[in-house]
């Protein structure tokens, strides 16, 4: 499932996001990175509809998300928020099973058949053993993974991670974008990932995009792209691009 | 207990909980100034159906039963669990343990209501009425006002909790004005107390909350969602602002209805939803029914204890904040985790 | 400097230990210009012997002065005697000069007191606080009396107020009208002696379950109060809540409902207890046997008080009293107690109390 951007605007009192033209294609992960207040996590929202936007400015295979119900969006995008906080300890599967929401009517309680959905997703993350848990109980990178697992849950094709790897270690950090990488070869998603680290994004991504300030500096393969005077343009600091075993790492 | 049980233990509780209020009821019904033997109570019971029993029963158990016991019981039964579902839906709609029922206004604007009525209106515009009637004016006007905000959840507690006050002011004033004879009746209708229980009453208020404490049951699991926060759950598909509003109005609805008849009863519906999610967990699939089931026992015992401890009556209200408040803190001692 | 400190702390001792005795009352210098009284609280209080300036916030003292003819010493006048007691007015209508002393919510204004000077302060038992603060503020005796639905006591009353404000021989003269007219009416309800007393019960201070322990006219027209024994009567609270049930197992033959309100007021009424399902097999329910009577107005007014025991006694024993006019006798005794004709007609055109027992 393809997404198309166009013409999307979003403005807060001292911000404005503005992109004119962007498409993210399936089976592949795309990651946007750029500095801090560039406006990743607002795209974000506005993709999501968690900020409203008009109509017209983004397309899911053609059908305006503007004026879809939540239920329809849901079933089509997901999103992972970067961290929970809740004052409810509700157990890892419970947790999962709210995924299932966009499928249920509102007096409704999920089946059987919701529940073994939840579990399947749980067991893709790698965590099916841990379905009775308290979620509270879990380890942030855990919790991460949980959170996936409900996006997972959700069926959509389409899932957008917001800074799924922040406060991670290195193992956890692998861990989760060789997951979604694989959501995206093996499950033919489509998957967006806002992420701070370059070397991560430029090892996984299929696709990158720079932004700052609230635009759109650059987007296309890592191969195409990349390049020092890109770097410097966005991050306003100098680094050197060095090739390294078949991968290229960023420098400061 | 050590924060959460095993399964057995929990379906064997979550089991005996549902059938508490109906247990609760039946035996309540031997509990009255008058003496009614279990065997003369069976007669009662089945004499509506078999006439030719009424003629060995003792003198006015037809009537203890029929127009005084069962009435009281039903109220208690319906009043308690409205509060405890109301408290319940609420506290996981605004992610807040710290709230309870009357958070929206509900209270005082009942109060108000009442006191409008008992000073001024007369009994042309009963009390029960004019409480319900300002009951959901309150709610309305924190709906109307806190709902503009960007940060809704947080809009509305304060909106309640000022208007919760406005109201209050208000009835401070009728209280200045008013004749030592209708504050008194205001006073003693404020309480909190079951013993006023008319068939008439519950004709109207069994229906409004039975019908709303069901629309809230059969949301139980949409409230899991909704405890999400509100870009989650949006995200997860959910039109939070209609749902949130429907939960809103049914708990105001219930609340008010409940307070319209039985006065102002507190801490119910705090306690109780914590009490069942410390023995069931947090899953709102449990908490809200059990809730409801919970709530009624413990208003039908409350007033079984009120109404034989001695000769005189404490007001339920005054009793429910006595043992309800204690025991909640013992059990949170004993608790060795949170159970949120 | 050890030395001198040990000094000044057992100096300051011995003064502390010294002021506390004077704060002990002197309740042992009674003597001819002071007199001890116990109040309605338990409290001995030192009173002088004659007072001159007089503030009673309890509205049944007030009446009692007016009647023992000493208006002239009242200093103030309550807020209920000025809102809410349409008799008093006819009574006294001289209470509209009266600086008002206390607010709706008994709340005094200690400026106002001061202001006026009063010799003695009579107060509500109800108000306890408000009796002791006052009293350790302003360091005037505070006396709490009240009848509490006794008739000696308020016989007491009389009798202390007539002491103190020189009226000795017109409260004696009252007292003794008091006890023969109460007299009257028992010599006629007690000639059997074996016969049943109306068994009664009293709901009143606006609620059905609400009764008062001890409501004296209701045994002095031949009637038993049903609640007469309950507990907070030995607590000295005067009024209990009972539970339905224990009303219909009591099975009263009468059912007397407060009526010292204006009837658009009355939240429990004739028309309501006799509706009520739950009451229905009660014997005074279905024999109609309910009514409105006086009951309290702040308290007790004195001729309201023996009207109602005529009132009650007629309705108790209608054939006894069968030639009893009870307005006529009402005026009658209004006008022995206060002077006023058509005092009974004008409480009865407020209260609508003629209508009451229309069959």
């Amino acid at each position: 499932m393809s997404v198309l951007v166009q013409n999307l605007t979003f403005r807060y009192r001292h911000f404005a996001l503005r992109v004119e033209h962007l498409e993210f294609e399936s089976a592949r992960m795309t990651s946007i990175v750029g500095p801090n207040g560039a406006g990743k996590t607002t795209f974000l929202k506005c993709l999501t509809a968690i900020l409203p936007v008009a109509k017209g400015s983004l397309f899911i295979d053609g059908r305006d998300i503007g004026v879809m119900r939540e239920d329809e969006r849901a079933r089509l995008l997901a999103y992972v928020p970067q961290e929970h906080s809740s004052i409810f300890n509700y157990t890892v599967l419970d947790f999962i099973l709210m995924g299932r929401a966009a499928y249920l009517p509102m007096f409704s309680t999920p089946s059987v058949k919701d529940v073994e959905i939840a579990q399947e997703a749980l067991d893709f993350v790698a965590l099916g053993r841990y379905a009775a848990q308290p979620y509270f109980q879990l380890s942030s990178g855990e919790r991460r993974l949980v959170l996936i697992a409900r996006a997972l849950a959700q069926k959509s094709d389409i899932l957008v991670l917001d800074e799924p790897t922040s406060f991670l270690d290195p193992k956890h950090e692998t861990e989760i974008l060789e997951l979604a990488k694989k959501l995206a070869a093996e499950k033919q998603k489509t998957v967006l990932v806002t992420l701070h680290n370059l070397d991560m994004a430029v090892k996984y991504s299929d696709a990158m995009v720079f932004m700052k300030q609230g635009q759109v500096v650059a987007s296309g393969r890592p191969d195409d792209i990349l390049d020092e005077a890109l770097l410097e343009r966005v991050y306003e600091i100098k680094m050197s691009i060095i090739p390294y075993d078949g991968r290229k790492f960023i420098v400061k | 207990m050590n924060g959460r049980m095993n399964n057995r233990r929990r379906q064997g509780l979550g089991v005996l909980i549902y059938f508490l209020p109906l247990l609760v009821f039946l035996l309540s019904l031997l509990i009255g100034t008058v003496r009614i033997p279990v065997k003369d109570l069976l007669k009662t019971l089945a004499s509506p159906l078999f006439p030719s029993l009424k003629q060995s029963l003792p003198a006015n158990a037809l009537i203890i039963i029929f127009s005084v016991r069962i009435p009281r019981l039903l109220l208690g039964l319906a009043v308690g669990a409205s509060l405890s579902v109301s408290g319940a839906s609420l506290q996981a709609l605004f992610k807040n343990p710290l709230v309870n029922e009357f958070i929206l206004g509900i209270s005082s604007g009942a109060a108000f209501g009442a006191s409008l009525s008992l000073v001024f209106l007369g009994r042309s515009f009963p009390p029960q009425i004019s409480a319900f009637v300002f009951a959901i004016a309150a709610m309305v006007i924190v709906l109307a006002i806190g709902r503009k905000s960007d940060s809704p959840t947080i809009a509305l507690l304060l909106t309640g909790v000022i208007v919760s006050a406005f109201f209050s002011a208000l009835l401070s004033l009728i209280e200045f004005f008013a004749s030592p004879y209708a504050l008194q009746a205001l006073f003693y209708w404020l309480m909190g107390n079951l013993w006023r229980a008319s068939w008439g009453d519950l004709a109207v208020s069994l229906p409004l909350m039975a019908a709303g404490i069901l629309i809230l049951i059969l949301m139980r699991w949409r409230m899991n969602v909704l405890s999400m926060t509100d870009e989650e759950a949006k995200t997860l598909g959910i039109n939070i602002r209609k749902e949130k509003l429907l939960v809103i109005l049914m708990t105001a609805g219930i609340t008010a209805a409940a307070t319209a008849v039985a006065g102002i009863i507190g801490w119910v519906g705090l306690i109780i939803p914590h009490l069942v999610r410390m023995m069931v967990g947090v899953d709102n699939r449990k908490v809200i029914p059990m809730s409801a089931a919970l709530g009624a026992s413990f208003l039908m015992i409350a007033d079984n204890i009120t109404r034989s401890i001695a000769s005189f009556e404490v007001p339920v209200g005054i009793f429910t904040s006595l043992i309800g408040i204690p025991f909640f803190i013992v059990l949170l001692k004993r608790s060795k985790k949170v159970w949120l | 400097m050890k030395k001198y400190t040990k000094k000044i702390l057992s100096m300051t001792a011995t003064g502390l230990v010294a002021a506390s005795f004077c704060n002990l009352r002197p309740a042992r210098l009674a003597g001819q210009d002071q007199r001890t009284i116990t109040d309605s609280l338990s409290r001995t209080l030192t009173v002088p012997a004659k007072v001159g300036r007089v503030l009673s916030l309890q509205s049944e003292i007030t009446r009692l002065i007016v009647a023992l003819g000493a208006a002239d010493n009242l200093v103030g006048i309550d807020y209920f005697l000025r809102t809410n007691d349409r008799l008093f007015r006819i009574v006294y209508p001289d209470q509209a000069r009266l600086p008002l002393t206390s607010m709706a919510d008994y709340n005094v204004n200690m400026e106002t007191l001061t202001r006026l000077n009063p010799d003695i302060i009579f107060g509500a038992p109800e108000d306890r606080q408000v009796c002791e603060s006052l009293q350790a503020k302003i360091k005037i005796p505070v006396i709490a009396l009240a009848s509490t639905g006794r008739f000696d006591r308020l016989l007491e009353e009389l009798k202390l107020l007539g002491d103190i404000l020189n009226r000795k021989e017109r409260a004696a003269e009252l007292a003794a009208y008091f006890k023969e007219i109460i007299a009257g009416i028992q010599n006629i309800v007690l000639e059997e002696p074996g016969a049943k007393k109306p068994r009664v019960y009293l709901t009143f201070y606006g609620a059905l379950n609400r009764t008062p322990v001890f409501y004296e006219p209701v045994n002095a027209a031949g009637g038993i109060n049903l609640a007469q024994n309950l507990a907070p009567a030995s607590l000295g609270v005067d009024k209990t809540v009972v539970d339905v049930e224990q009303i219909i197992k009591w099975n009263p033959d009468f059912i007397l409902i407060h009526g010292n309100y204006p009837p658009r007021e009355r939240i429990v009424t004739v028309e309501n207890v006799l509706r009520d399902p739950r009451l229905a097999a009660v014997a005074a329910v279905k024999n109609k046997k309910v009514f409105y009577t006086f009951g309290f107005w702040n308290w007790w007014d004195m001729g309201q008080v023996l009207v109602e025991s005529l009132y009650l006694a007629k309705l108790f024993y209608p054939d006894k009293f069968a030639g009893v006019q009870i307005d006529k006798e009402g005026n009658k005794i209004f006008k022995k107690i206060y002077g006023i004709d058509s005092l009974y007609s004008s409480l009865c055109k407020f209260l609508r109390c003629d209508e009451w027992t229309h069959e």
